[in-house]
């Protein structure tokens, strides 16, 4: 039992409200409302809607960069954190999805009904293709970590094909693929309106878009997560042997959740392409495929929550410190995560948020 | 919390203001450069020859009475750290002008910011060619410069058979392009080309297929510090053949990593390298060693580096500010050069590259260099003569021998 | 004459290919195979043997001693790893690959820092012979039957001596060796010191051929990983034809059509084994 709307205030209020909550009185006084950890994330991602008032342009910018990359992370928490699926292959789904994007909207223009068609189709394409690598990978009872290594082949067989797509025949109608350079000069996102022009969405407009899709991924996430798919997927989880004897045909739930969150993986592909106008194989290599896995066991494979601030908090951080750490950069970098990790089994904000729920009493 | 809000707002309304007055003195120079991972080694010493030229200008008075100020951001051979770091300096620092990237992926992936954000940008590295973009100027050294001098002049001392293996991306298939063109142009013929995924460090299969093809000499455009693993390969297996590259020993001086003789009869044509023995070079070498006395090497893209900054100071003392639209008119009017180690360096207004010496370095036996040619202001002509005009007509793209721009 | 070279061409070709994979992927065999921990540091133990032997060869001993202490302060390394950081960590395979991933992280950056971008390298030992219009490698052609000496030898550790058997039994069920008194924990860092010294003797083998810089691991990471999981189930007896079969497909299709279809054709391989033969895999942790 995470937090509560703070109503009352104060240690003794907070008692009160912890020792109901044990005895699941307040639960009754809510009702569902007392979803635990959606109301904190989802009311602290809405106050992040009026960080512009605070932040500079830059700021937003760079935030909406970090933001980017928190679907990935989603994606890959509910599939190792809840499914116990290790996914090398987020950064492939990125590409393709990031390459949808670009070979769609350079053909089809820059309307806003060629850019969110392009959202559409790279998310189509990621739904598709994880479905049939996924169906390759689970109907074919392979387990545990061989899934790791054949989403890492995967992986860096689309790296090394893509990268040699540099000659002028690989091209998808004026969509040159360009290989390792890499495209670029696709359109950023708009919104229709009224005026004469549409709303383009860049800058602190691409900030407002991002947060009110990670608002919605996060809730939609939760919520199945929480629901029976997620308890099913986390019995399988636990001992598959046991969800098979149960009846529970586990292959279909793998295959789900797999789709599930190899799309978000997709997500930040096409967000991130949108935001530099550029994509390139070395988006899908051996590095960037382990960046997620190194967010996910930060933030603690099953917070959401934890999962999206250890993203913006790593991304942050290899800045700061690329920026001002000289060459000791990927020294600190290197020895800041191993002692996250050794230190903090659970993950680093699970266990932050343990160690300040013992504090207040609960 | 509305006077919490209000205050902060009038802290930020008010800080960057204050800020920009006592930054009106400096001239910014933004620098994004890798000065770890994969590319630390032949970027570093680009680094440093920036770093020199800066101290030198500001210890006579810098630009126009202002010193400069280098930014730099280590982009650690990350492309996602290219770009986060370019909206960072265009953002925050507000640079005059940006130097950076090495790899050509690294550039593309900044090309697109530069543009948005209207940013002077130059991009001082040798590469493929073919950039015609408004905002960008390239002062390295370009295919046409390297190849049209060194393959004849290979042809003619070793025949007309000619092998390349390229680097299998953008890079390695343009420049084999160049050689295809070439040769042919030459009345030789191409025996063999053969491109190399970046990850391939074992090459036996290739030296096999080279003898088999029985070439005069091979063109190797090997790339990173994987693939040069052919080269210790080669001479293994006593391939003894001839090679030529206009990428090899200028980026990575290979004949100082690898023992003797890996790289013997190696022939590169380069606008710089350490042992070019001229009394421009020479002073450049004591000045460099002076600030930098454990540099393992002055590479070919150091003295680009060195050259822009100088190539820069001179277009805004023409303009006679640092505005970047008077800076980008001053460099487009073709007066402006520079003499550096090299020797005389001037930007060509309608591609906005550079005219370059080329000096042909040998690698012998015993990985000494020796210069059997030089030749002299050799004029970066393609991009003007396939239709790039960028004084008289905006660009942002790239273009290569089989895409040219449309007429 | 003529096919006669091209046969043995083919065949050298095959001998290197399967050199390269067995030898980069024992030390991981070991690691990954038997004891379960995804170790992405396996590069730094290949970078650590080869900058060793380089550094000991330059400084006076004859090659061969200089490629055993390569590989011995591999293996002291990989203890020191062990004793501090991966011990914690045998049941956490997640967070096995951020451990492993930060220290090679850290390892690459600090050999930057302290020992430049590059260092000079050797020259390739012995000379080259020639077989028709091909020349070859003396040196290369003899490493396949040096991988196979070493899977001998290995295959004798584990099979006919004491250390072996403690070692299997420990690997197999920790606890009941325990209970027969091993001492368990010694048994892992000698296991993982072996794996790091393994990969620290494909890094001194390969340390004349290729270039001398702080990333020259990370080449060997994706064959090794590869070649180790289509091994499979029993790794010792698994690595062999694991290397074998790899080898032929990469050296064909290179043969054939060139470098690219040799790279994306092991890594499809890859794909199709592991899709084909799961059951053979299960058994690959004994430790679980």
């Amino acid at each position: 039992m995470e937090s509560s709307p703070s109503i009352m205030n104060g240690p003794a209020d907070r008692l009160a409200i912890g020792r109901a909550a044990e005895t699941g009185l307040l639960k009754k006084i809510f009702g569902t409302q007392l979803d635990g950890p959606v109301d904190l994330t989802l009311i602290l991602i809405g106050a992040c809607f009026f960080l512009p008032a605070i932040l500079s342009e830059a700021g937003i910018s760079n935030l909406a960069y970090c933001l980017v990359w928190t679907f990935a992370a989603i994606g890959l928490s509910a599939m190792w954190g809840y499914g116990g699926i290790l996914s090398f292959g987020q950064t492939a789904f990125f590409g393709l999805a990031g390459y949808a994007y670009g070979i769609f909207t350079i053909n089809l223009g820059e309307s806003p009904a060629a850019t969110w068609g392009g959202v559409l189709t790279g998310l189509v394409l990621c739904v598709v293709l994880a479905a049939l690598l996924g169906y390759m990978i689970f109907y074919g009872g392979i387990k545990e970590v061989f899934i790791g290594i054949v989403t890492l082949s995967v992986t860096l067989v689309l790296e090394t094909f893509m990268a040699q797509t540099a000659g002028p025949q690989w091209a998808i109608g004026s969509a040159r693929l360009n290989g390792f350079n890499g495209m670029s000069a696709m359109p950023s996102l708009v919104l229709p309106s009224f005026a004469a022009e549409p709303i383009l969405l860049e800058g602190t407009n691409f900030y407002f878009l991002v947060l009110a899709m990670l608002a919605g991924v996060y809730f939609i996430t939760r919520k199945l997560l929480n629901s029976s798919f997620g308890l099913t997927l986390e019995s399988i989880r636990e001992n598959p042997h046991r969800a098979e004897m149960l009846g529970i045909d586990i292959r279909r739930y793998q295959l789900a959740i797999f789709v599930f969150g190899s799309t978000l993986g997709g997500l930040s592909g096409i967000l991130y392409t949108v935001w530099g106008s550029y994509i390139t194989p070395s988006s899908m290599g051996l590095t960037a495929a382990a960046m997620p896995i190194i967010w996910v066991a930060t933030g603690g494979r099953k917070s959401l929550s934890g999962v999206i601030i250890a993203t913006v908090a790593m991304l942050n951080l290899s800045q700061e410190l690329a920026a001002y750490g000289s060459q000791y950069a990927l020294v600190l970098m290197g020895l800041i995560l191993l002692f996250v990790v050794m230190a903090t089994p659970q993950g680093l904000i699970p266990t932050i948020k343990e160690k300040l729920g013992k504090l207040f009493g609960r | 919390m509305k006077q919490m809000k209000k205050f902060i707002l009038g802290c930020v309304v008010t800080l960057p203001v204050s800020l920009s007055v006592l930054a009106a003195d400096p001239i910014k120079l933004g620098l994004l450069e890798d000065a770890s991972g994969n590319f630390a080694l032949a970027v570093i010493p680009k680094i440093h020859a920036t770093q020199l030229a800066v101290e030198e200008i500001n210890a006579k008075g810098g630009v126009l009475g202002r010193p400069i100020k280098l930014i730099h951001y280590d982009t650690q051979s990350d492309n996602t750290k290219f770009q986060e770091f370019a909206r960072r300096l265009i953002q925050t620092d507000k640079p005059d002008v940006i130097f950076g990237g090495y790899s050509s992926a690294s550039r593309e992936a900044i090309r697109p910011i530069m543009d948005k954000a209207k940013q002077l940008y130059f991009y001082n590295n040798q590469y493929e060619g073919g950039v015609c973009d408004s905002n960008t100027f390239a002062t390295g050294a370009v295919p046409e410069q390297q190849f049209s001098t060194l393959v004849p002049w290979l042809m003619q001392k070793y025949g007309k058979k000619v092998y390349t293996i390229a680097a299998d991306y953008n890079f390695g298939q343009i420049s084999a392009e160049w050689v295809r063109q070439i040769v042919k142009e030459n009345g030789g013929t191409m025996v063999g080309e053969e491109f190399i995924p970046l990850s391939v460090s074992q090459f036996g299969q290739t030296i096999q297929n080279i003898q088999k093809a029985k070439p005069d000499f091979v063109m190797t455009l090997l790339v990173g510090n994987v693939q040069s693993a052919y080269f210790e390969q080669q001479a293994a297996a006593n391939l003894n053949l001839p090679m030529g590259s206009s990428i090899q020993v200028g980026q990575a001086y290979e004949h100082k990593r690898f023992k003797s003789p890996a790289l013997k009869d190696m022939y590169v044509t380069t606008n710089y390298i350490e042992e070019v023995n001229s009394p421009a070079s020479n002073d450049f070498k004591k000045r460099f060693k002076a600030k930098f006395p454990t540099e393992p090497y002055i590479t070919q893209e150091a003295a680009n580096a060195y050259n822009a900054v100088y190539l820069y100071k001179a277009a805004v003392e023409k303009a006679k500010s640092a505005d970047m639209i008077a800076v980008r008119k001053a460099l487009e009017t073709g007066d402006i050069c520079t003499d550096g180690p090299s020797g005389k360096v001037c930007i060509d207004p309608k591609s906005h590259h550079a005219t370059h010496t080329m000096y042909l370095a040998h690698v012998q036996g015993d990985h000494t260099i020796e210069f059997p040619k030089t030749w002299n202001d050799i004029k970066p002509y393609w991009l003007g003569n396939a239709g790039c005009n960028l004084p008289v007509k905006a660009d942002y793209s790239q273009y290569t021998p089989s895409s040219p721009p449309k007429k | 004459m003529t096919l006669l070279a091209t046969a043995y061409s083919y065949l050298y070709q095959f001998g290197d290919s399967f050199a390269y994979l067995t030898l980069s992927s024992l030390g991981l065999a070991i690691i990954f195979g038997m004891m379960g921990v995804i170790n992405l540091a396996h590069g730094e133990f290949v970078m650590c043997g080869a900058y060793v032997t380089i550094l000991s060869a330059k400084a006076g001993l004859p090659l061969p001693l200089a490629m055993l202490v390569g590989a011995v302060s591999a293996a002291i390394a990989g203890a020191i790893l062990e004793r501090l950081i991966v011990r914690h960590l045998y049941n956490r395979l997640f967070d096995s690959i951020v451990a492993t991933w930060a220290v090679s992280l850290i390892t690459q950056q600090a050999m930057l820092i302290f020992a430049g971008p590059s260092i000079e390298g050797l020259s390739t030992p012995f000379h080259s012979f020639e077989f028709g219009e091909y020349s070859f490698s003396t040196y290369r052609a003899l490493l396949p039957f040096f991988s196979i000496a070493v899977l001998a030898a290995l295959y004798g550790l584990f099979f006919k001596t004491n250390y072996g058997i403690y070692a299997r039994a420990t690997i197999q069920n920790a606890r009941m060796a325990r209970c027969l008194g091993l001492r368990t924990s010694r048994i892992y860092t000698m296991t993982f010191a072996l794996g790091a010294g393994l990969a620290g003797l494909a890094g001194a083998i390969y340390a004349p051929t290729i270039s001398a810089v702080p990333t020259m691991g990370s080449s060997f990471i994706v064959p090794a990983f590869v070649t180790v999981v289509t091994g499979g189930a029993n790794v010792l007896q698994g690595i062999f034809p694991a290397a074998g079969f790899l080898g032929l497909i990469q050296s064909a299709l290179s043969a054939s059509y060139g470098q690219l279809a040799g790279q994306i054709g092991l890594l499809l391989t890859v794909i199709v084994i592991i899709r084909m033969l799961p059951q053979g895999l299960g058994s690959l942790f004994n430790r679980k």
